[in-house]
């Protein structure tokens, strides 16, 4: 599987959202986008899930243009996750979950194969979410709420993860492990992750391929090493910064920001 | 933990389902027993065994069951029929007070029965103009409310404010024209505005089950999109289903079974608002559960009340009946304020 994405333009209104992004993405990778607030990475995120209509350029997956596919087959190949989920009518846990197994029923089957809840079973466990099954999603912590909804993109068991900010509200032990998940997942189903973050050095940590994003445009593509460099960090970010090796891993260190807001 | 889980929740619906068509069949029992004149229901029951069988029953039982028996199955089909179009409004506007009371779907409905009545009398003979016109009526009031709370926030309560704003304008030029009508049918308006089971003949019920059967059907083929919309729109679109093309669908479906019932029996609120709550609390917000819940509860809220309204009558002895939607409003208004003070809280 591979996603090749040529000269995408996205407008919202008047604004440009992105500007001539192309970008190649394969299969068993993790590629990171990241960049500053308002560079366009949730963005391009959404247009790839089709959320978002581009006004210029095409996204492939496997040679076939995105805008072919239709909502259906999408549903079978494609998850993306961020927080925008309505709780206004409280489900559970679980009734949440059972919905991420549609795509692959027939719409009119009433009752839950034994594999689908199979599924729902070894993800929950997996994502240690099974003691919150039986909550209602207004009643989860952030964090709870974000691996529950993590565990809804295994779930949908989706070739193409799309993850906007998934660590955002986990504590350290839950951003590690459930990074450390989503890599596993990548590799053994072959299937193609991307992730919007900010935090570089999750994103150092875990990435084969970094995309660096800053005012709609893709600035760089490359390997953790590639990217995490002073100076492009600082045209991109405005912020001077320090990249140390740690145990061959790289963690930057941010020193101060080239204008200082004033009083 | 999933397995078990499921099995339990499927076991507690189909128990809670039995104990719903229990109930409903008891109440309806007792439904027509009581009246002006008091029948033993042991010998309505054996009476409507003995129909069924093709048996011929005679006697005082006969003649008031059969009057009766109209009256009670106007108030278990449209009972189902709120309730059902309360939770399907419920669900796409993603908002728990919603309700086509509240909403001023009544309200528009009538209207324009009451404009088609003076313009076009002769066509309002048949019932599926006045369908029809209901249903015109309803879609209108839905789109006035939705576009009123959009310009208004579209919150929750911002829905309830610009509900209760278009049913409050409608539900006055309803009276008016309904006051015209009246005095060229010399049938007491009051009626109509505020609902009654009392007027149903035998064959407004046989056009009415068909007319509630189906878009009970319908909503219920629907119950998987209905789930995932639920969460939002990009949710829906995720799991293959287009948002907006659930939302039309299921806001017809809503305003025909609301337009249904007030061409047979006019305006009754409330219903569609606490039946699907209750049925929530009991079975959960999966619709392949709530859905047939919703309709029993409407059912078993509406036969209650209209035997409310008969008690009534029985014991004060008044000229003529409480109309239906006098009770429901009696009930379902204090438990909107409970739903109110819980979300305005949070």
């Amino acid at each position: 599987m591979k996603i090749v994405i040529k000269g995408l333009e996205v407008w919202y209104d008047s604004i440009q959202a992105l500007r001539d992004a192309s970008l190649e993405i394969n299969e068993g990778e993790l590629t990171f986008i990241i960049g500053p607030n308002g560079a366009g990475k949730s963005t391009l995120l959404k247009t790839i899930a089709l959320i978002i209509k581009p006004k210029v350029g095409v996204i492939y997956i496997d040679g076939k243009a995105l805008s072919k596919f239709s909502l259906k087959e999408l549903s079978k190949i494609l998850a993306y996750v961020d927080y925008q989920i309505s709780k206004s009518l409280p489900s559970t846990v679980f009734e949440f979950l059972l919905t991420a197994r549609y795509p692959h029923q027939n719409m009119l089957t009433f009752s839950m194969s034994q594999e689908d809840l199979e599924i729902v079973d070894k993800i929950s466990k997996q994502l240690n979410i099974s003691h919150l099954l039986d909550r209602k999603l207004d009643q989860l912590s952030s964090g709870e709420l974000q691996r529950v909804l993590i565990a809804r993109a295994f779930i949908q068991g989706s070739k193409v993860l799309l993850l906007d900010e998934p660590s955002a509200f986990l504590d350290l032990k839950y951003k590690l492990e459930i990074l450390d998940l989503v890599k596993k997942f990548t590799k053994i189903n072959r299937s193609i992750c991307i992730i919007a973050i900010h935090d570089l050095y999750l994103a150092s940590l875990y990435a084969d391929k970094v995309v660096i994003m800053s005012n709609g445009e893709i600035v760089a593509v490359g390997r953790p090493r590639e990217i995490f460099r002073e100076d492009l960090l600082e045209k991109v970010y405005g912020v001077k910064t320090h990249i140390l090796d740690i145990n061959g891993r790289i963690a930057v260190i941010p020193l101060e920001p080239l204008n200082k807001m004033e009083l | 933990m999933a397995i078990p889980l499921y099995e339990r929740r499927l076991k507690r619906f189909f128990y809670l389902l039995i104990l719903f068509i229990i109930l409903v069949f008891i109440v309806s029992i007792s439904s027509l027993s009581i009246g002006p004149a008091m029948l033993d229901p042991i010998k309505v029951l054996q009476a409507l065994a003995f129909k069924l069988l093709g048996r011929d029953v005679g006697g005082l039982i006969d003649v008031v069951a059969k009057l009766r028996l109209a009256r009670t199955l106007a108030s278990i089909f449209c009972g189902a029929s709120l309730a059902l179009a309360g939770l399907l409004m419920q669900t796409i506007t993603r908002n728990p007070l919603a309700d086509p009371y509240i909403f001023g779907l009544s309200s528009t409905a009538l209207t324009a029965l009451a404009l088609g009545i003076i313009l076009a009398p002769d066509l309002m003979i048949q019932r599926v103009y006045v369908v029809t016109i209901s249903f015109i009526g309803a879609m209108i009031g839905f789109t006035l409310t939705l576009l009123l709370s959009k310009l208004g926030g579209g919150s929750d309560i911002a829905m309830v404010l610009a509900g209760i704003a278009v049913a409050s304008l409608f539900g006055g030029v309803s009276h008016i024209l309904l006051y015209i009508v009246q005095s060229m049918t010399k049938v007491p308006y009051m009626y109509l505005l505020m609902g009654t089971v009392s007027t149903t003949l035998w064959g407004d019920v046989q056009l009415l089950i068909p007319l509630i059967i189906v878009p009970i059907t319908l909503s219920l083929a629907l119950f998987k999109p209905l789930n995932a919309y639920l969460y939002g729109d990009e949710f829906a679109k995720q799991l293959g289903f287009n948002p907006a093309s659930i939302r039309i669908f299921t806001a017809s479906i809503s305003a025909f079974l609301t337009a249904t019932t007030i061409a047979f029996i006019g305006v009754v609120g409330f219903i569609g608002l606490v039946a699907p709550h209750i049925a929530r609390f009991f079975v959960g917000i999966d619709h392949k559960f709530s859905i047939p819940t919703t309709i029993f509860i409407g059912a078993l809220l509406t036969l209650i009340a209209d035997i409310i309204v008969k008690a009534i009558s029985i014991f004060i002895g008044g000229l003529g009946e409480l109309p239906l939607g006098v009770v429901t409003a009696v009930i379902g208004a204090p438990f909107l304020s409970y739903l109110v003070i819980k979300r305005m809280r949070r």
